[in-house]
């Protein structure tokens, strides 16, 4: 599997964290490249756009109506979809039940005994969320994903979870040599968004790898079930998707491992940037009725 | 009074005494004990076609399987080397339970040792399980090499073997270059002979490419030898003694991979050996340039023949080769990829085993017989009986998968003797039990636990297979081989011989078949 | 040539600081809390325990799971027993336990039968409750006659968060009021099969007393009405206990768990003295019977005739005179046979030394009959007491008592090699490494297969296994005559 990239994006949900790496995928498709996605978030979005798709079979889903995943085949799991792009959908068990951290681990299996990555150039992991469990960590470890992507924005939890996602890189950089390759802001629009996302990522010993402002055609093509890229290819937001996905292919080995800050130190952020103001001590726990005595 | 101090009575005749046989009858009041009659009913009812049905209707609950979890079989692999300490992370229970069992089995002690996590490394990983029980283990047991395997609990939490072991290495658990190959062994997934495979795997790659990223790959020279792999094995034992011996008459040079065969069988000298044979981690690592590896049990190596392949060596799988044409087979194979004779003794013990069973075959002729075990055993067992002229009826595997299911079809199918079989993949001895009441045979083979059916359905049981706990010492006989194929056929014949005259002992009822001889 | 008491202290605290020596100091400090040498005039045995096992050690002890599936409620014999999870830990403890029992097997009683949900991938990923369901019906399809079912979790149970209360409660209400007990042992938690014992008599307590309301008992009540709790009937144990107390004028209503049945534990309210053998695994269902139904529980030893007349009169404490006769009767009735048996093997086993490492309570209760054989026991332990077990030991060791709790492997060698007792009694993980060794070994969990050991008739056999192990030829062929100078 020499020359094989694997890369994930990671990100708290609702981050637009599937649309982007859809839409860079794509972009990288169109550099001619031959990807693979692994979708690993229960919900099974991660494919939707490149195949036109609501939800795909998921392996998980897959292998329980057959039985095991022993007798499951590659070609009952994964799709062709735009461009070529293969994609596969890990899927999992509805909320609140089961593990889906177990599910990622044995569709990720399935898929390296199977022979799934075989002509590929790129294998994309989509993963949900923060890294809740060993499970979600399953496409950090070694001889998996060689740089992590993470969605954020400028608001307050998006950054909570990228820094969280860190630490979760962090601990298997030194065995495993997985590195964070930068983070990609989605723009929300909120307050200095661009300078606050500059300076976590430096805190966290990384780097800005892309900006992608907001543009409501993104919203149009996945009315559509379709990437920027396909839907509305001379626009000026394909042409930040294709910036992101030259980015990230010119970014092979020079992902970094991260430093992540504490929890203090990411309010302090928020404060230099005028984010978040000063917690006056003496309202902490107080109701609205205490407030107003005081 | 029940007891005397002269002759001792235990529990096999002092419960039988009127006093405690007039207790047990008083206790029922309190007991809320089904009465006589509806429980007579219900009883009879398990043994007809009705029950049957429902029985084999089940789709989710297991009754009575013959199979167990990944890690027993990842302990077997792992005791098969050198100076090895299988240390399985997970909760410690499970360990208790290996230990236990192939002590049961084996009449030895079993050295293995667990992470111990317990719900705080439930909750954040058991990483300092792992930093800490390697240095203990390291500095308690001074192994050669420590075989790591996971539990289901470590595999529902997803702690990842390769990072923690770098880590602790790294914290100063072991030395850097100290052996410690490991495998993910999720007991809800396959059977003790799937992590038997994965196991052998993770060693062989564990010398052969390079051990973890920390030294080169090791370059292939292809040489003469061969390697054999054993399989998940109770008969291990005498099994991989009569490899070497048949081997060794050969002039064959060779390696088995995971030799238990000195691990599992020490003497009471006055010490205790905690590690005591095994193959050589030397030998392991030369095992690569090997031009061929042979498995003796291909269902418990698929994965572990399939990596070997692609080394380029030549590979070929047996399934538990029993009796004559399978030995055949196996002999021939190891010539052709040797290039080396069969030597004539071998054909003359060859011809001592068709001796034996031309003298002797007329008492199996068409004899019915119901048998479970592992995939590999039950194939093996099935080509032997088909050779003796008897008929297979129920071939059952817990652990059996639609490959299986289709060789041993495919087997049956090859032998007029093996016309009216069926074979259950997948089920268990609950069902076996089933079948032994509608469709009864003459008789069963296979471990301890078919005693149960045994006294249920009194179909006398011949027992082949894993655990034994209930007879001793069967393990150090091969099994394989003409000698082992012999060794079975004196067990099934004295079954045969022992129900025969129990059959005809009644005075002057049914002794004029008492014969003296047979 | 025996050493004086001092030089046996000596020698043991030598023995523990050489074993501790091997370790990492991490290691070596938490160990040291569990080993001592016993100091005549304390009143516990000066060792930590139901603490931790350190990793890697090989520690001997087991699960949770094994303490409430294996122990506790595996015994009961007319309820189904689910191990609830993948298939080795019902596997591995399948009729293992001699538990014995009388009943038709499959049909009206379970006890030697391994009922397990096999989980498979797809069960942890997407969780268990459905197939749990299932299961339930498919048990009440095929197993008619079943009285109730336990659900007895494995590890993954907890971990994947399935709700087995609300599928119990369920389903009991679909079948019309069954008694369903989901008992949540999964094997990591706590340290021991303890946590596991105290669990299932938890589950006892909330599934069984309180749910099932208060059911009318099958029989009519008389003052002499006992339970045996905490006895599990290994090789008949609680049969040759129980045909004592029935001998002395008690009448059994209920035996917890060996030979048990549901019927009996519901029974049990109704009885005037709970009285309690194995008080590591069922103290807290006693306690709580106590607590709730007002019924006093009294500790008792049938292990060796001095222990037996003992424990005879002090149950009979709690009855009128009748009861003491009655006592007094039986002690009398088998005092010829005790003094046979004790002419016969006390002469063959006078002045042996015994080491012991047993699981919560044979490690101290068996002292006495070892006594009474005129053997002394040098080196005990728990692979689950807590220090209320030690403390009760107090009463059966000798001042300079080698103690060692949750022993590891490594340990328990270096001590035998050390101490050189002619008998060890401890598990079948054990057996071979000493036999190895050259020291004659009984298995002192299963009886080796033999057994009964608890009460008179019992206790012949106790005289008889040891006299075999210790007496064996064959310990005198372990040197070939060409080595033997070796």
């Amino acid at each position: 599997m020499t020359g094989l990239r694997q890369i994930a994006f990671y990100g708290k949900g609702g981050i637009g964290k599937s649309t982007t790496s859809q839409n860079t995928l794509a972009a990288l498709a169109e550099m001619g490249q031959k990807i693979l996605i692994v979708g690993c978030d229960p919900k099974a979005d991660s494919t939707r756009l490149i195949l036109h798709a609501k939800a795909q079979d998921t392996i998980l889903s897959l292998a329980a109506s057959a039985g095991s995943v022993e007798d499951l085949e590659l070609e009952d799991v994964m799709k062709i979809g735009y461009r070529d792009i293969r994609c596969v959908e890990s899927g999992g068990p509805e909320p609140g039940v089961g593990c889906a951290g177990r599910g990622v681990i044995t569709s990720i299996n399935f898929l390296e005994e199977e022979g799934a990555y075989d002509g590929a150039n790129y294998v994309s992991y989509d993963v949900l969320g923060d890294v809740v469990c060993g499970g979600f960590a399953m496409p950090i470890r070694e001889n998996k994903a060689q740089e992590i992507y993470i969605v954020m924005s400028g608001e307050m939890m998006a950054m909570y979870a990228a820094n969280n996602i860190s630490k979760g890189i962090l601990k298997y950089a030194n065995s495993g040599g997985v590195r964070l390759g930068g983070l990609v802001c989605n723009e929300r629009q909120t307050d200095k968004e661009y300078e606050l996302a500059e300076s976590l990522a430096k805190k966290l010993n990384s780097k800005l790898i892309h900006f992608v402002p907001r543009d409501n055609v993104v919203q149009h093509a996945e009315l559509r079930r379709m990437t920027v890229l396909e839907y509305a290819p001379d626009s000026k937001q394909a042409d930040e998707y294709r910036a992101l996905a030259r980015k990230i292919h010119e970014n092979v080995g020079k992902g970094t491992i991260p430093t992540p800050i504490t929890m203090d130190e990411l309010e302090d952020l928020l404060m230099e940037h005028g984010i978040m103001k000063a917690v006056d001590e003496s309202i902490v726990g107080k109701s609205a009725a205490e407030c107003a005595v005081a | 009074m029940s007891q005397n101090a002269d002759k001792v009575v235990d529990h096999f005749s002092l419960f039988r005494s009127p006093e405690y046989m007039g207790m047990f009858e008083n206790k029922k009041a309190f007991e809320n004990a089904v009465p006589v009659a509806d429980l007579q009913k219900a009883a009879d009812w398990t043994k007809t076609r009705e029950y049957r049905e429902l029985n084999f209707a089940r789709e989710a609950l297991v009754v009575n399987p013959a199979k167990a979890c990944q890690p027993l079989g990842a302990v077997f692999a792992a005791m098969g080397f050198e100076g090895t300490l299988p240390f399985v992370h997970g909760s410690q229970g499970c360990v208790a339970y290996y230990r236990s069992h192939f002590s049961r089995h084996f009449k030895e002690p079993t050295s293995c040792v667990s992470s111990s996590m317990t719900e705080d490394a439930a909750v954040f990983g058991g990483l300092n399980n792992m930093i800490d029980g390697l240095a203990n283990a390291y500095n308690l047991y001074k192994p050669k090499m420590i075989a790591v395997s996971t539990t289901c609990m470590a595999e529902v939490i997803g702690d990842d073997l390769n990072a923690f072991i770098k880590t602790a290495k790294e914290k100063g658990s072991v030395p850097q270059e100290f052996d410690v190959p490991f495998t993910h062994t999720p007991a809800f997934v396959g059977s003790h002979v799937t992590g038997y495979d994965n196991t052998m795997k993770s060693i062989l790659e564990h010398f052969w490419d390079g051990k973890s990223g920390t030294v080169a790959p090791l370059e292939r020279k292809a040489c003469e030898s061969i390697n054999i792999i054993g399989g998940f094995d109770g008969y291990a034992i005498g099994n991989i003694r009569e490899l070497k011996r048949l081997l060794s008459s050969m002039g064959v040079d060779y390696t088995i991979l995971g030799d238990t065969s000195d691990v599992w069988d020490t003497p009471t000298d006055g010490q205790f050996r905690m590690y005591d044979g095994g193959t050589t981690l030397a030998d392991a690592a030369a095992a690569v340039h090997a031009k061929a590896t042979i498995s003796m049990q291909g269902f418990c190596t698929p994965k572990t023949l399939a990596y070997v392949a692609k080394k380029g060596h030549e590979v070929a799988a047996f399934n538990h080769p029993m009796g004559v044409a399978a030995t055949d087979r196996f002999l021939m194979e190891v010539a052709r990829l040797t290039g080396r004779a069969i030597p004539e003794d071998l054909t003359r013990e060859r011809g001592r085993l068709v001796d034996a069973i031309a003298d002797s075959s007329a008492h199996i002729h068409g004899k019915r017989f119901a048998l479970y075990g592992d995939p590999d055993l039950t194939l093996g067992l099935t080509g032997f009986l088909l050779e003796l002229g008897a008929e297979p009826v129920h071939i059952l595997a817990t652990n059996g998968t639609p490959e299986w299911e289709a060789r041993v079809q495919a087997l049956l199918d090859s032998s007029p003797f093996g016309k009216g079989c069926h074979v259950y993949p997948g089920r268990d001895l609950w069902h076996m039990r089933s079948l032994l009441f509608t469709e009864p045979v003459d008789f069963l083979i296979g471990n301890t636990y078919g005693k149960f059916l045994e006294r249920d359905t009194r179909t006398p049981l011949i027992r082949i297979g894993f655990p034994i706990f209930d007879r001793h010492h069967h393990h150090r006989y091969p099994l394989w081989g003409y000698q082992g194929a012999m060794n079975t056929l004196v067990k099934i014949l004295d079954k045969i011989f022992d129900v025969t005259d129990a059959d005809t002992s009644n005075p002057g009822k049914t002794d004029y078949s008492f014969d003296i001889i047979r | 040539m025996d050493l004086t008491l001092d030089e046996v202290k000596a020698r043991n605290a030598d023995v523990i600081s050489e074993a501790l020596s091997v370790y990492p100091d991490k290691t070596a400090k938490k160990r040291a809390k569990h080993l001592n040498v016993y100091e005549g005039d304390k009143p516990d045995c000066g060792v930590k325990s139901n603490i931790k096992s350190v990793p890697g050690v090989m520690t001997i002890r087991g699960c949770a799971y094994a303490g409430s599936k294996g122990v506790v409620w595996g015994p009961i014999k007319d309820m189904v027993h689910i191990s609830h999870g993948p298939v080795g830990c019902g596997q591995y403890s399948w009729a293992a336990r001699r538990n014995y029992y009388i009943g038709v097997t499959g049909v009206d009683t379970f006890v030697t039968m391994q009922f397990t949900s096999d989980f498979q991938e797809k069960d942890i990923v997407f969780g268990g409750d459905k197939k749990l369901d299932k299961i339930l019906d498919e048990v009440q399809r095929l197993f008619p006659l079943n009285h109730g079912i336990t659900i007895q979790s494995e590890c993954p149970i907890g971990l994947i968060g399935d709700d087995i209360e609300a599928v119990a409660k369920r389903k009991s209400k679909e079948l019309g009021g069954k008694t369903i007990v989901p008992v949540r042992c999964e094997g990591f938690r706590g340290v021991s099969q303890s946590l596991g014992h105290h669990i299932a008599n938890d589950a006892v307590r909330d599934w069984v007393f309180e749910k099932g309301g208060d059911k009318a008992p099958l029989f009519e009540s008389t003052p002499y009405d006992v339970a045996i709790i905490g006895d599990y009937n290994i090789g008949g144990d609680a049969w040759s206990s129980r045909i004592l107390l029935e001998e002395m004028g008690l009448r059994v209503i209920a035996q917890w768990s060996g030979d048990g049945s549901l019927a009996e534990l519901e029974n049990t309210p109704k009885a005037k003295l709970n009285i309690l053998h194995c008080y590591r695994s069922m103290n807290y269902i006693s306690r709580y019977m106590e607590e709730k139904f007002g019924i006093p529980w009294v500790e008792y030893n049938f292990f060796g005739p001095s222990k037996v007349a003992e424990s005879l009169r002090a149950i009979a404490s709690h009855f009128d005179d009748r009861i003491k006769e009655g006592a007094e009767r039986v002690i009398a009735k088998y005092k010829p046979l005790m003094d046979a048996v004790i002419a016969k093997y006390r002469p063959r086993l006078e002045g042996k030394k015994v080491m012991l490492y047993v699981g919560g309570l044979r490690p101290r209760h068996v002292i006495g009959a070892y006594e009474d054989l005129g053997m002394e026991v040098v080196g005990t332990g728990y692979e689950f007491g807590h220090n209320d077990d030690y403390q009760r030991t107090t009463h059966y060791v000798k001042d300079g008592t080698l103690i060692y709790d949750d022993v590891t492997g490594y340990e328990f060698e270096k001590f035998v090699d050390r101490l050189k007792p002619d008998l060890v009694g401890s598990g079948i993980k054990e057996k071979y490494v000493f036999q190895k060794m050259g020291v004659p070994f009984r298995q002192m969990h299963s009886w080796d297969y033999s057994g009964p050991y608890h009460g008179y008739d019992g206790f012949a056999i106790f005289a008889r296994d040891m006299d075999m192990a210790i007496n064996n030829p064959v310990w005198g062929l372990t040197k070939a005559p060409w080595n033997a100078g070796r």
